[in-house]
């Protein structure tokens, strides 16, 4: 199967003991450890990975690492797999992407036939019409040609997704020698290091070097390796960096999951990621066959892989050169060297599914299945980008340099300039030095201003100057396109051509370009596009490169899956202490908010029956709890709450309504007076977290001389409420030493006392449900023991548990508002009905002066008790009331059910001021469109509007 | 009263690594007790602890810091009454047993430091977090208060968080655990 496996190399990574089995488009092929994807198949005679997106044209191995535009597979449910870099695992099956109904016989390559439709911003130009085609045509059609693999949500199988956080001082982007030399020093200046490398090993160039680099790579990475400061984290990458030095890291080499993104916030970032290859531009140059210097060295050098029989190599720099060596030792036929220094050109490459022959600048036609070319590098300056840097063009070295960097990202190797291996090494160890000594003392600053860390033994590190000495740049010809027209962006399917094209339809800046035709915006994010795309430009328009300017490179610097950003969700839930024995009991739970709580545990119709009737126990825990102590607690509920609080007595309960500044009811609840200086305050459950965060702000802002300690006791305090006719008979048998008869034991009061044993119990005497009841407040590690107690001594009075859903009907019947579900983010508190409550004479209350522009209003809608005149029609909540005659839309149900009391159905409803009397008939629009009539009540109340059952 | 059980929000037992290396247990029972006052009250000056520091006291208790003016104190079980009792109240102070109120794991390992990394973007570093270090964090995604607590000359970690949290949270180290070696038992699970 290996035909073109070559005999052992001196640094190849292949393990020849093992034989690694895998499938390539339902074909078993084989391949050793060490191997990638690609290497494998090359190795067994593969010479097709791909079909261009547009075009459909047949494409082979061109840069054979990963940012290779043409290697992109699909491994059983992973799509768009970088099969140049992919380490190869028994097992695999690896498919071509984007080709049907194979890749041998590709019925896209139709689209050749219309290939001068498709050429710059064909898609702003085409499908327009006729319109109606669109959906039913256009848009299917399109999704069959929309490139990468499959992802087979329903029934792929993947690990789970991980992530972790990391606080090094040193981050340094790229494993190369440059890269590893400033992790050493780094580490050897007393800093904390990771190390990121993209490839599954560390070494960058030099591990398709000769003997001399690959032994400065040994003692590097055996350096490395071996430094206990310095986390390796080899195939994996840097996709971003953002504000403060936070910076993103996809690892791919962790044991547990496939992929773990770190967020790692660094003290100094390195950006060491090398450079990259550019292809060069010229007609046929996306024919297989046609490579890149780089990818013959890594073919030969790492995998041992012949890349084809007879070589034409077009170089222009010492890799070209090399490539040369390699390809002849290989014992490729060298059938031509063109130096492009020297002036000599490729124009073009000819071939059927292979290169046959290559077309020299100076007329000849050579004879060959090789096209190696050496053109130039692209600095991958994406990192700096997103630092805020924007790298400058040189000519003479002709590529892109850094400009400004912020102190906390230093740059080195390929990207900082040119040198020998030991000239890069020197620059990346000063640069490490650089890096560790300014992370070292932004460090000491946060230890000094961190109150949980101790406080630094020595002072700072002195702060040096970078006395760095500059690598050089070393002259290097502009070769970018030849005479003919080729490629540009590989992973697009854009030309030079079609370049042009747009610059003369007035695309001429690059930012334009690059959105109009999509050079630059394929999986490879421009890192082989970008300089040859502002180069066409350059041309095109008969200016500088320089002038040119670049496209901004923005995160991610290599496509990250979706899975590698979701991470590990975390959805955290909140349960009471009676969670259990409410899913032990049959309950059907409901998600409110981060809460679960039982719904109900059957029917919630009998279950608020069985109150009315009975006496029925509910878990209200979610219920907001903050306990405030204090000499200025009523101080604060006076600014906070709408109504009065200084006159409140110890052991009484008041309910009280909040609006936010502009006057909309923001939250409601009791509060009750449990000592002088001593209260417990209530909220919705929505709203706990909110109530305690404005509370803090106004105390610690508004009013920091106020003595109030707020301390939230939610989940502490299990909170039962005991509501029925006969809930006083059995509160009463569990209670020690309190009266609750109604003289000692009043309506809207409160008693702290001993529940079935249990001490520091809060009890409080209200009626959400309005029944006669008692919300007990229990500590929670006993709340089980008082809530079957209270079961177990009830069974003769019909005790039972009820859930959400009977709370709301109950609440419903008794006409009691939900902030936020009866109110909405533009009810004020006269829409609420809050104008017997409001106290506009206070001297001051949150959102006072809109409270009385507020009740000036007559234009506000009104919020009523409704019944439909059918009782059998339960309007949805939210169905809108309409004019009889006509659309216009008066107000809205906000909340409906069947009363199992009234056996009819009822609601509140916001409405427009016209509608509000009592007795006024209004439309409803039911979801299914049919209208019917319901008549506005006098209360909100349906059930005991005068309050007799709850003041018992 | 009666004596009742005490009802942890977390209903598994303490897990482990099967050298023992790593462990994660329920201390939700243990005593806790939320101090508020000004620094220059009594209370303040009797807790001698600065805010983002601990200290342990002859009695057993461990005294945090937790936020500036505001102090946690840590205790076996059911000594809530006398802690609450023995802190001086001159002054504007406030003094809440809030051991109902808030679920605690104790973390405990070397490898403690690489759990936390999965779920809290806190900086352990030694330096920056050493041992006493008292700070507050999203864990998971849940609003807690750390402590760092070594034991027996190893990495230890206090976590507590509003009660109703605690089933989850628990679940949601146990599995971040789970890389390092705890067999996370069948019905833990956050997913």
């Amino acid at each position: 199967m290996s035909i073109h496996r070559l005999p052992i190399r001196s640094g190849e990574l292949i393990d020849r003991s093992t034989n690694l089995s895998f499938t390539w488009n339902g074909r078993t092929f084989s391949g050793h450890e060490g191997d990638t994807i690609a290497s494998a198949l090359a190795a067994a005679g593969v010479e097709v990975f791909s079909r261009g997106m547009k075009y459909h044209r047949r494409r082979g191995i061109l840069t054979a690492n990963h940012w290779d535009p043409n290697l992109a597979v699909q491994v059983g449910d992973e799509p768009n797999v970088r099969a140049g870099s992919r380490r190869l695992v028994d097992g695999m099956e690896v498919t071509a992407q984007n080709v049907w109904p194979s890749l041998r016989w590709d019925l896209g390559t139709a689209n050749r036939l219309v290939g001068r439709f498709l050429s710059a911003g064909f898609y702003y130009k085409t499908f327009m019409r006729p319109q109606f085609l669109w959906h039913n045509l256009y848009q299917r059609v399109l999704r069959k040609f929309a490139p990468g693999g499959r992802v087979h949500w329903k029934t792929g199988v993947h690990g789970e997704y991980d992530k972790r956080y990391a606080h090094p001082d040193v981050l340094v982007a790229g494993g190369g020698p440059a890269g590893m030399a400033a992790a050493l020093s780094a580490a050897e200046a007393g800093a904390s290091v990771m190390l990121v490398e993209q490839e599954p090993e560390l070494g960058g160039h030099l591990r398709w070097g000769g003997p001399g680099d690959l032994a400065v790579l040994a003692d590097l990475s055996r350096a490395v390796h071996s430094n206990p400061g310095i986390e390796v984290l080899c195939d994996s990458i840097v996709t971003g960096r953002y504000d403060h030095n936070w910076v993103a890291v996809v690892q791919r080499s962790h044991p547990v999951a496939p992929e773990r993104l770190i967020k790692a916030r660094v003290g100094s970032l390195i950006v060491a990621p090398g450079l990259v290859e550019r292809p060069y531009v010229f007609a046929g140059n996306d024919l297989p066959g046609v490579m890149l210097a780089g990818a013959v060295r890594r073919l030969v050098n790492l995998w041992a892989v012949k890349p084809g029989s007879r070589a034409v190599v077009l170089s222009a720099n010492s890799e070209g050169d090399a490539a040369v060596a390699d390809l002849e030792s290989a014992g490729v036929e060298v059938v031509a060297v063109l130096d492009a220094r020297a002036g000599e050109d490729v124009v073009g490459a000819r071939g059927r599914g292979r290169v046959s022959s290559v077309q020299t600048g100076d007329g000849r036609t050579l004879r060959a299945d090789l096209l190696v070319t050496a053109t130039g590098w692209t600095a991958p300056t994406s990192l700096l980008n997103m630092a805020g840097d924007r790298p400058l063009y040189d000519r003479t070295a002709a590529r892109y340099f850094p400009q400004s960097l912020p102190d906390n990202v230093l740059a080195t190797g390929g990207i900082a300039g040119d040198g020998s291996t030991t000239e890069l090494t020197a620059h990346g160890r000063e640069t490490g030095s650089l890096a560790a000594q300014r992370a070292l003392r932004l460090r000491h600053a946060r230890r000094t201003q961190t109150p949980r860390s101790l406080p630094p033994e020595s002072d700072p590190p002195d702060e040096i100057a970078d006395n760095r000495i500059p690598l050089r740049r070393s002259p290097h010809p502009e070769r970018y396109r030849s005479t003919t027209h080729g490629l540009v962006d590989f992973s697009e399917d854009v030309s030079s051509k079609d370049l042009i094209q747009a610059a003369g339809e007035g695309f001429d800046s690059i930012e334009l370009m690059k959105r109009y035709t999509t050079v630059t915006m394929g999986p490879g994010q421009g890192k082989l596009e970008t300089v040859n795309a502002a180069a066409v430009l350059a041309e095109s328009r008969a200016v500088e490169m320089a002038d040119i300017g670049t496209t901004v490179w923005r995160p991610p610097f290599s496509p990250v899956s979706l899975g590698a950003l979701a991470g590990r969700i975390f959805e955290p839930v909140r349960r009471s202490a009676l969670q259990g024995w409410h899913e032990a009991n049959g309950a059907t739970n409901l998600l409110a908010g981060q809460w679960v709580r039982p719904d109900h545990y059957g029917s919630p119709m009998t279950e608020a029956s069985n109150v009315r009737e009975n006496v029925g126990i509910i878990d209200v825990t979610p219920l907001g709890k903050l306990d405030l102590r204090g000499p200025d607690v009523a101080n604060l509920l006076d600014l906070v709450y709408v109504n009065r609080w200084q006159k409140l007595e110890v052991g009484r309960v008041r309910y009280g309504a909040m609006v936010a500044e502009d006057g909309v009811v923001s939250d409601d609840g009791v509060t009750g007076r449990l000592a002088d200086n001593h209260y417990l305050m209530t909220t919705t459950s929505s709203g706990a977290g909110a109530v305690w965060e404005m509370l803090e702000d106004w105390l610690q802002t508004y009013r920091p001389d106020w003595e109030v300690h707020v301390t939230p006791v939610t989940g502490g305090l299990t909170s039962i409420n005991v509501a029925g006719p006969r809930s006083r008979e059995l509160l009463g048998r569990l209670v020690e030493d309190l009266d609750l008869s109604a003289d000692a034991f009043p309506y809207f009061s409160v008693r702290k006392g001993i529940v079935s044993g249990v001490e520091d119990c809060i009890i409080w005497r209200i009626g959400f449900t309005g029944e006669l009841s008692y919300e007990v407040h229990v500590p929670s590690g006993h709340a089980l023991h008082v809530w079957e107690s209270l079961l177990a001594n009830g069974s003769d009075l019909g005790v039972a548990p009820f859930g959400v859903e009977a709370q709301r009907v109950l609440r419903l019947e008794k006409g009691h508002y939900i902030v936020g579900q009866d109110t909405d983010g533009l009810s004020k508190a006269p829409t609420a009905g809050l104008g017997g409550l409001v106290k506009l004479d206070k001297a001051d209350t949150i959102g006072l002066p809109e409270l009385r522009a507020a009740f000036e209003r007559t234009d506000l809608p009104v919020l009523v008790g409704l019944q439909p005149d059918e009782p059998t029609v339960v309007p949805d909540e939210a169905c809108q009331i309409v004019a009889a005659e006509g659309n216009e839309i008066l107000g809205r149900v906000t909340s409906s059910r069947m009363s199992p009391t009234l056996k009819r159905s009822i609601c509140l409803a916001q409405v427009d001021p016209s509608l509000a009397p009592a007795g006024t008939s209004v439309t409803i629009q039911l979801v299914d469109g049919r209208r019917v009539s319901a008549t506005v009540q006098e209360h909100h109340a349906h059930v005991d509007p005068e309050g007799v059952r709850q003041r018992v | 009263m009666y004596d009742l059980e005490f009802l942890s929000p977390v209903s598994s037992g303490p897990l482990s690594t099967p050298d023992g290396g790593l462990s994660l247990e329920d201390a939700s029972a243990s005593t806790k007790v939320l101090v508020r006052a000004a620094r220059n009250t009594a209370a303040g000056a009797h807790l001698k602890v600065t805010y983002g520091r601990s200290r342990h006291r002859r009695d057993g208790t461990l005294i945090c810091g937790s936020r500036p003016g505001e102090w946690t104190l840590l205790a076996d079980p059911g000594r809530g009454a006398e802690l609450v009792a023995s802190l001086p109240d001159e002054g504007f102070v406030s003094v809440v047993d809030i051991t109902h109120g808030r679920a605690m794991f104790r973390l405990s390992g070397a490898d403690s430091i690489g759990v936390l990394a999965k779920v809290c973007n806190i900086d352990l570093a030694d330096d920056m977090t050493p041992d006493g270090a008292v700070f507050s964090g999203s864990v998971a995604k849940v609003t807690c208060d750390l402590v760092r607590d070594d034991r027996d000359a190893g990495r230890s970690y206090l976590i507590s968080c509003e009660r109703s949290f605690g089933g989850y949270l628990f679940a949601a180290m146990a599995d971040a655990c789970a890389e390092f070696g705890i067999n996370v038992p069948a019905g833990l699970s956050v997913h």
